[in-house]
């Protein structure tokens, strides 16, 4: 039961660490970006690199990583967003662009590294364990749970507090009114991009560390949960990305416990399907124009 | 050119164009749904319900393939309705997100179900597909979304498409017409599964997967989505473009596998953003061209 | 645009023109791995033992003037591909014999097609206990199934460890981890082995915890795995990580290096079922794994079965009389007998299922060792 609780919170942390990026560009742009899964991916690889070839301590190589990560982001804003911007179909096209270029990246890895599952070299993090009232729990895992905590905080931070965070909420509240009163709608976004696939990039490198995997298909094995999450906890609201994480990380561990393993994912997009249905804006999520 | 030649040029891709043929019908699947502004992607879904159904009662009842092939349409339409009257009223991605959600408990579904043998499927499915049959079942799809086009619910699809609530002022039921369409689609992905699986000899639940959603939707956007035959002419053009580039990666001795995703995503890309009605409008833009410039010329 | 259709067209032309050919001096045969794809990893290796197969035969003059010719395609691990690729052996390339695909999902799919048009194929890697040379009796099949090896590990696992029941962790939405699983359950139930629990994952998953608290909670004494070996790894580092010691035994998705590679000291100790003794002094084998290593690989138990493939292929013609056409070395299969090859002396069962022995191994100190 605690191990399992343990376990739900970590699995949970990695999903909200991947959604909050994920979300932050839908709540600015209402266009999901399925490119994060590709710069999530490659920046994973970019760490694997750095500390492989370079010989980087992770703590040195993983903000290069997320460096990398977010000017990579706004490379994405660039040529598959910006171009589609004030086209009555962006919506769409802008879903597809991000699976073309998340498409061309992913042959790149390919190319380049195959298909070979890859793993940080041994050492690379301590492998420790403690006990907590009889759970096991990783050095790893704690420091992951830590930084997706830290993470929220600082995303909070910055969308409340800096004036660069005003903006985007300005931007993602009407593009056409923070214009008019002045601001740069195209450098916004692109800052936007860069903080989304920045968290994006330390969330891969973390998935690879925590996971001892990184592979070309690993944005994918998350993709759709990812997906879930975003949905579940109100698209565009930070909070209820984390909160929806944490929750869809019990669901899940809760259902193998429970009912069994073969049920998990169905359960977990069942429940996805259901709030869709039932509650549109989600747990967090304003109460706005989700219908028709 | 022998006669024998030209026939082992045939061998030799008739699966392509086989395969041609039933992309082709799972794109038009996702564009008559996407015909009244609904992305629905759920279609990997109805085309499994297809084949499984077909290859069930192949199995089970000695009815003849024709009427195996009509429930396999069916079916799937049966399906959409009750689907359709949650999940239509959500727009745009979230009707996306909700209809990848059913998809994926759908796949799950037969993941997990032990009469068809989870997920090694069934297998040894009789061969009863015959490359004319697909062409046929692809022509009256597309017969009857042409027939749609030009009549009253042609026009009300497209005043949906355009402003569902100024349609709706002006008497169209919305909710009904984008039901239909879905219907219509999931029956289209419904026959294309069934003919699929008895061409390819089996049915599995990996079939029919996230990524093969992708793959119709691309199709269509590739190909164009402000025609009907839109969505045939990019299934033909990216189905035959691997065994293209199977003979350029020969040539250039690059690998396969990473040039043609390279390739895949750069087509998508380059479309989407210098072609946003597909390559169907390719030679409508080229003879518009020609006309400036002669005009050009004649100034 | 233009270069890519005059390349068609080139390749068009190129098709036409193509001579009859003179089947006495070259013989071509057709492999299709997956070379992309999920399965790429097995893919890799398998190319890697055709290629050296190839041209080991050819050097070796076993085949007096007859010169094999390989011709390697990617199916991409996908049924569509496979398809494509083998109607291109059988009527464009004028293949005499096929070797492949890497999955048995893709061989149920594909080779019905071989079996119409009377091309041998012979799989190397599927496992998969039905299906596979029931297609027909052009399906000559070199890799043992499951069934073949697990039974047989087993018994040796429990002559060591003396397990009183079993736990069984598999991906359920796979064939190849699903079919891997069945004959595990299958094998526990004729030992007489209670299995206490039986739990499932995805093939996308990366993390297990859940799985394996669940089963842990159970106290098995022995735990059967049937998972890719990107899976594997992952699985069995968890479970040490949560502190969890029991005995692990993988199905045939665990035969590669990359279990060791990416799982390090969790690794240790656990067993595998394989087709290929690794550490057998034969010379055969041992010329083998001199030559991959001089080639710069690594063989696993994937290369050395299509090493073995081609070997067969080989033999089947030699037997026929040094003649290269489909139905001599379908004719020559029937005679290959206790042929000397990297897996151990060969022949083919009545079923035309490849025969010859199995081994377990375990991993000791970052290899695999065989368990005697």
């Amino acid at each position: 039961m605690g191990q399992q609780i343990v376990n739900g919170l970590f699995l949970g942390s990695i999903y909200a660490l991947f959604a909050l990026g994920y979300t932050l560009v839908f709540g600015v742009l209402d266009i999901l970006n399925l490119a994060h899964q590709a710069v999530f991916m490659i920046c994973a690889y970019a760490a694997l690199v750095l500390v492989v070839h370079l010989h980087m301590p992770i703590f040195a190589a993983l903000p290069v990583a997320v460096l990398a990560g977010g000017l990579l982001g706004m490379v994405v804003d660039r040529i598959a967003f910006r171009p589609l911007r004030g086209r009555s179909d962006s919506n769409i096209a802008g879903l597809i662009s991000s699976i073309a270029l998340a498409t061309i990246l992913e042959a790149a890895v390919l190319q380049f590294f195959g298909p070979d599952v890859e793993r940080f070299p041994f050492g690379t993090v301590p492998t420790r364990s403690i006990q907590i009232g009889g759970a096991v729990v990783s050095e790893l895992q704690i420091v992951i749970i830590a930084i997706a905590v830290a993470m929220l905080l600082g995303l909070t931070w910055l969308l409340r507090r800096t004036r660069l965070g005003r903006r985007i909420r300005a931007v993602a509240e009407s593009p056409k009114a923070a214009r008019v009163l002045g601001v740069d709608v195209d450098r916004i976004i692109s800052a936007s991009f860069f903080v989304s696939s920045a968290l994006g990039a330390a969330a891969g490198v973390l998935f690879g560390l925590a996971f001892n995997n990184v592979a070309p298909d690993m944005g994918r094995s998350v993709e759709l949960k990812g997906l879930a999450v975003i949905v579940l906890g109100g698209m565009g609201s930070m909070p209820g990305a984390a909160l929806a994480g944490v929750a869809l990380g019990l669901l899940e561990v809760f259902t193998v416990a429970w009912i069994g393993s073969s049920y998990r994912d169905a359960v977990a997009f069942g429940v996805l399907f259901l709030v869709l249905v039932l509650r549109p804006r989600g747990l967090l999520g304003p109460a706005a124009l989700r219908e028709a | 050119m022998s006669l024998e030649s030209l026939q082992d040029l045939w061998l030799t891709y008739q699966s392509t164009v086989a395969f041609i043929g039933l992309n082709g019908l799972l794109a038009l699947s996702v564009y008559t749904t996407l015909s009244c502004g609904q992305l629905s992607l759920a279609q990997a879904a109805f085309m499994a319900i297809g084949a499984y159904a077909s290859a069930i009662l192949t199995f089970h009842s000695g009815l003849p393939f024709a009427v195996n092939l009509a429930a396999a349409t069916l079916l799937p339409a049966l399906v959409a309705v009750p689907l359709g009257l949650p999940v239509l009223r959500l727009k745009g991605v979230f009707l996306a997100i909700a209809t990848i959600g059913f998809g994926e408990v759908v796949r799950i579904f037969f993941v997990n179900l032990d009469y068809t043998n989870g997920a090694l499927g069934l297998t040894a499915v009789p061969q009863r597909t015959s490359i004319w049959m697909i062409y046929a079942a692809l022509s009256a799809a597309l017969f009857v979304l042409w027939r749609i086009r030009g009549s009253r619910a042609g026009y009300a699809l497209e005043a949906i498409r355009e402003d569902e609530p100024a349609a709706r002022t002006m008497g169209i039921h919305a909710a009904r017409y984008k039901l239909a369409m879905l219907a219509l689609g999931a029956s289209f992905a419904g026959l294309a599964g069934a003919l699929e699986a008895h061409y390819t000899y089996m049915v599995s639940p990996s079939t029919y997967s996230f990524t093969r959603v992708v793959d119709m939707l691309v199709y269509a956007v590739v190909g164009g989505t402000s025609v009907f035959y839109g969505p045939v002419v990019g299934a033909t053009f990216l189905t035959a473009l691997p065994e293209i580039l199977r003979e350029i990666s020969a040539r250039v001795g690059l690998a396969p596998g990473p040039l043609r995703l390279f390739v895949n995503g750069a087509v998508l890309l380059l479309v989407i953003l210098f072609l946003p009605e597909g390559i169907s409008s390719l030679p409508r833009r080229v003879r518009a061209w020609l006309r400036s410039r002669r005009e050009a010329h004649a100034a | 645009m233009f270069a890519s259709v005059r390349s068609l067209a080139a390749t068009a032309v190129a098709l036409l023109a193509l001579p009859t050919l003179s089947a006495a001096e070259t013989v071509k045969i057709g492999a299709a791995f997956s070379l992309t794809g999920n399965a790429a990893a097995y893919g890799a290796q398998q190319k890697a033992g055709v290629q050296a197969a190839i041209d080991d035969v050819n050097k070796s003059g076993k085949l007096k003037g007859i010169t094999l010719e390989l011709v390697l395609e990617d199916d991409a691990t996908s049924k569509e591909q496979g398809i494509a690729v083998f109607q291109r052996f059988i009527n464009r390339d004028k293949v005499s014999a096929i070797i492949g695909p890497t999955l048995s999902t893709t061989a149920t799919a594909a080779d019905p097609l071989a079996q119409q048009a009377r091309t041998p194929v012979v799989p190397v890697s599927n496992t998969a206990p039905k299906g596979i040379t029931d297609i027909g009796d052009y399906v000559w099949r070199v890799s043992l199934t499951e069934a073949q090896v697990i039974p047989s590990a087993l018994k040796v696992a429990q002559a060591k460890i003396g397990f009183k029941n079993a736990a069984i962790l598999y991906g359920n939405d796979d064939a190849f981890t699903k079919g891997g699983f069945d004959v595990m359950k299958a094998s526990l139930e004729a030992a007489g082995i209670p299995i206490v629990d039986i739990q499932t994952f995805a093939t996308k998953d990366r993390d297990f915890n859940a799985q394996l608290t669940a089963l842990k909670a159970k106290n098995p004494d022995f735990l059967m795995v049937s998972a890719l070996v990107e899976q594997a790894a992952a699985i069995v580092s968890q479970a040490r990580q949560l502190g969890w010691n029991v005995p692990i035994m993988g199905g045939n998705g665990f035969n590669s290096p990359k279990l060791m590679a990416n799982a390090g000291p969790a690794a240790e100790g656990v067993m595998v079922g394989t087709a290929w003794n690794k550490a057998s002094a034969d010379p055969v084998n041992q010329a083998f794994i001199a030559g991959q290593k001089a080639r710069g690989n690594d063989p696993d138990q994937f290369c050395a079965q299509a090493y073995t493939g081609v070997l067969v292929i080989a033999d089947a013609i030699a037997q026929a009389g040094m003649k290269g056409g489909r139905e001599d070395i379908k004719a020559g299969f029937a005679k290959v007998k206790d042929l000397p090859t990297p897996l151990g002396k060969f022949s083919f069962l009545p079923s035309r299922d490849g025969n010859h022995a199995a081994a377990v191994q375990v991993v000791k100190n970052g290899k695999f060792e065989i368990l005697q």
